[in-house]
């Protein structure tokens, strides 16, 4: 007698697994509902992160992916000081790319104005500054470049605010009054800028020499021609600069250094929310758990029929697992749709541009699918070794 | 007749309980030879061991001691998955409260071994009407259980034992849970296609006017057998 025995066909076990699933009817639902708020909040939860880190990096490139920041810092045994000014046209002549350069002092100290004090920055640049900061003038006139050996000053909206400064108000610097030819409008505080405009007092680089006994050139602020080789220029410019002041030690930074670190910053943060997302779906996975538990309660006398009627352990393990997945990939599916619709929503409440952050899809529905199995092999596992007598007794 | 030609060949059997540590005997050195085409009723009270015994006829509990040969295959070589294996092509099982899944329609019912076996569907649900044709129960393919009468469901179930061509039906009170007429007519269909079929029959039954209609008369008592044989001939062990 010759024996066959290959078990019914997987799409055969899809298919009962259906029916009994149809069969159990609202109980299934809530499991699946389960499953669905874990994924639907790994998917939203991802989406948002990655809609928050892309308007982030929107923001910040925004404020000039073409600029160059080079900050000279004192060597150790060198004395002797940083210049004072730099032969900018001769610069520009040796890094080509070079738009706009402008070299900073930076010189805290106490002004004075019609009985009001206060610690502020005193800022000496040079006109071009304003183009590289993207700084416009809301009330007088900007610097040029024949104020350079003049005691002419602009302030920043919030200095002036708080010491009541107007076009023509003489501002006590040291033992100078200098006169305030332009208020600078609002501007945003940017990271990668080595001042902060709104509360600063600008004055002509030459002028520096009234305040300080030597001045120096902390840092100086460029502007590329040409966003695509901000790299190429920084590099020129650090070598140029490098053998012009052989005394300082020459950094220079660009806009992609700070991107890559916020970039890391925000990706934390996606994992983060993805992690509660996981947590949310771990759950879900104990509520499949729970159902196929009591579902392999129920239907002990089946498993014994099924056993009797030549069904391996195997054939009943499949059997619930592939009930289980079923459960978890169709609450998955559900859950990934409402978690874009959520996400979306979130995005376009907040007023930013929607764009999907792909793996997240995949992601949270393949997770949905193993959380399915893992959480469904113990109750499928428990029906496949239930002792026949006893199941096939069970009333 | 040899032990190989038996379908059954048991040899010094014993099966115990372990209850709260006390080894408790339900069956004590049983030995039983059945032929191929038998018919044999298995009689005895509650507890006397002939449910046990139909377990492990039925690969569906192993013996403590001693050899069980089915179509002579020692069972103690076998895996769970060969057993399983033999219960899908060798045992059709009948049991007291028919065991039909409530879920699936007639013909489906019928048709489970066969998907056990790695049929396809089609194939399973075209045999599957054919033995429902022999249990007369042509005119019931698309019904559920839940729509049937008692008698209807064991017909369905014997449909179910019988449709993957078994060497050996085990019938576990088959009619307890009907009335006498009904019952007398599912022994009759059982007993008709053990003619026919030579199919062998094992009957456990409280019913002994049922049980004296089958060619051997076996009781089960205290975990032992004793075999009735006075009415018995070869032609009636047989029922030709």
């Amino acid at each position: 007698m010759r024996i066959s025995h290959n078990g019914p066909s997987f799409w055969q076990t899809v298919d009962e697994s259906f029916a009994s699933l149809r069969l159990v009817g609202r109980r299934s639902i809530l499991a699946l509902l389960g499953i669905s708020v874990g994924c639907a909040s790994v998917v939203a939860l991802l989406n948002i992160g990655h809609n928050a880190t892309s308007e982030a990096i929107k923001a910040f490139k925004g404020l000039g992916t073409n600029t160059v920041i080079v900050s000279l810092s004192t060597q150790p045994n060198v004395r002797r000081l940083a210049p004072v000014t730099i032969d900018a046209p001769a610069l520009k002549v040796a890094v080509q790319q070079i738009r706009y350069i402008a070299p900073i002092i930076i010189y805290p100290n106490k002004v004075r104005h019609s009985g009001r004090g206060a610690d502020v920055i005193v800022v000496g640049s040079t006109p071009d500054l304003s183009s590289v900061l993207g700084l416009t003038i809301s009330q007088g006139r900007n610097l040029s470049e024949y104020d350079a050996h003049s005691t002419f000053a602009l302030a920043g909206v919030g200095i002036a605010k708080e010491l009541g400064l107007r076009i023509g108000s003489r501002l006590q610097i040291e033992g100078y009054l200098f006169e305030i030819v332009g208020i600078i409008d609002h501007h945003l505080a940017n990271p990668m800028f080595p001042i902060a405009p709104d509360s600063a007092i600008l004055v002509p680089m030459k002028s520096m020499r009234r305040l300080m006994p030597s001045p120096e050139i902390s840092s100086l602020v460029t502007q590329v021609t040409d966003s695509d080789h901000v790299q190429q220029a920084a590099e020129s410019l650090k070598i140029y600069l490098a053998s012009t002041i052989p005394t300082r030690t020459i950094d220079v930074q660009i806009p992609e250094q700070l991107l890559e670190g916020l970039k890391k910053q925000t990706n934390a943060f996606s994992y983060l929310l993805a992690g509660l997302g996981g947590i949310s779906l771990l759950v879900g996975g104990v509520g499949i758990m729970n159902i196929m538990l009591t579902n392999v309660a129920e239907r002990r006398r089946e498993i014994g029929i099924r056993a009797a009627l030549g069904a391996r352990q195997r054939d009943i393990r499949d059997l619930f697992l592939v009930e289980a997945t079923v459960l978890s990939t169709a609450g998955a599916i559900v859950g990934a749709l409402a978690g874009l619709v959520v996400s979306y929503a979130f995005v376009k409440i907040s007023g930013w541009t929607f764009s999907l952050s792909l793996p997240s899809v995949p992601l949270a529905i393949l997770s949905s699918f193993c959380i399915g199995v893992l959480f469904g092999l113990y109750p499928a596992l428990s029906a496949a070794r239930l002792p026949l007598v006893r199941a096939l007794r069970d009333d | 007749m040899s032990v190989e030609d038996s379908v059954i060949s048991l040899r010094n059997i014993a099966h115990t309980y372990s209850l709260g540590g006390a080894d408790l005997p339900i069956l004590r050195d049983v030995s039983l030879n059945i032929d191929r085409g038998e018919s044999c009723a298995i009689v005895g009270a509650s507890g006397s061991g002939k449910s046990t015994l139909l377990n492990i006829l039925g690969l569906l509990d192993r013996q403590t001691s001693g050899s069980y040969l089915l179509n002579g295959q020692n069972t103690a070589d076998l895996n769970d998955d060969q057993r399983a294996a033999f219960r899908n092509n060798y045992i059709g099982f009948v049991f007291q409260a028919f065991h039909l899944l409530p879920r699936l329609n007639t013909v489906d019912n019928v048709a489970l071994p066969l998907l056990y076996r790695g049929l396809k569907r089609n194939e399973a649900r075209q045999e599957a009407k054919e033995q429902l044709e022999k249990v007369g129960l042509a005119d019931r393919l698309q019904h559920y259980p839940a729509d049937l009468s008692g008698g209807q469901r064991q017909r369905v179930a014997i449909a179910r034992a019988l449709v993957g061509k078994p060497s050996l039906v085990l019938a576990d009170e088959p009619t307890g849970n009907l009335d006498s007429d009904t019952a007398q007519s599912i022994l009759s269909l059982l007993l008709k296609l053990n003619s026919d079929d030579h199919v062998t029959l094992i009957l456990v039954t409280h019913d002994d006017s049922l049980a004296r209609q089958l060619g051997r008369y076996i009781k089960v008592a205290s975990g032992a057998l004793i075999e009735d044989t006075s009415e018995q001939t070869d032609e009636r062990r047989y029922l030709r």
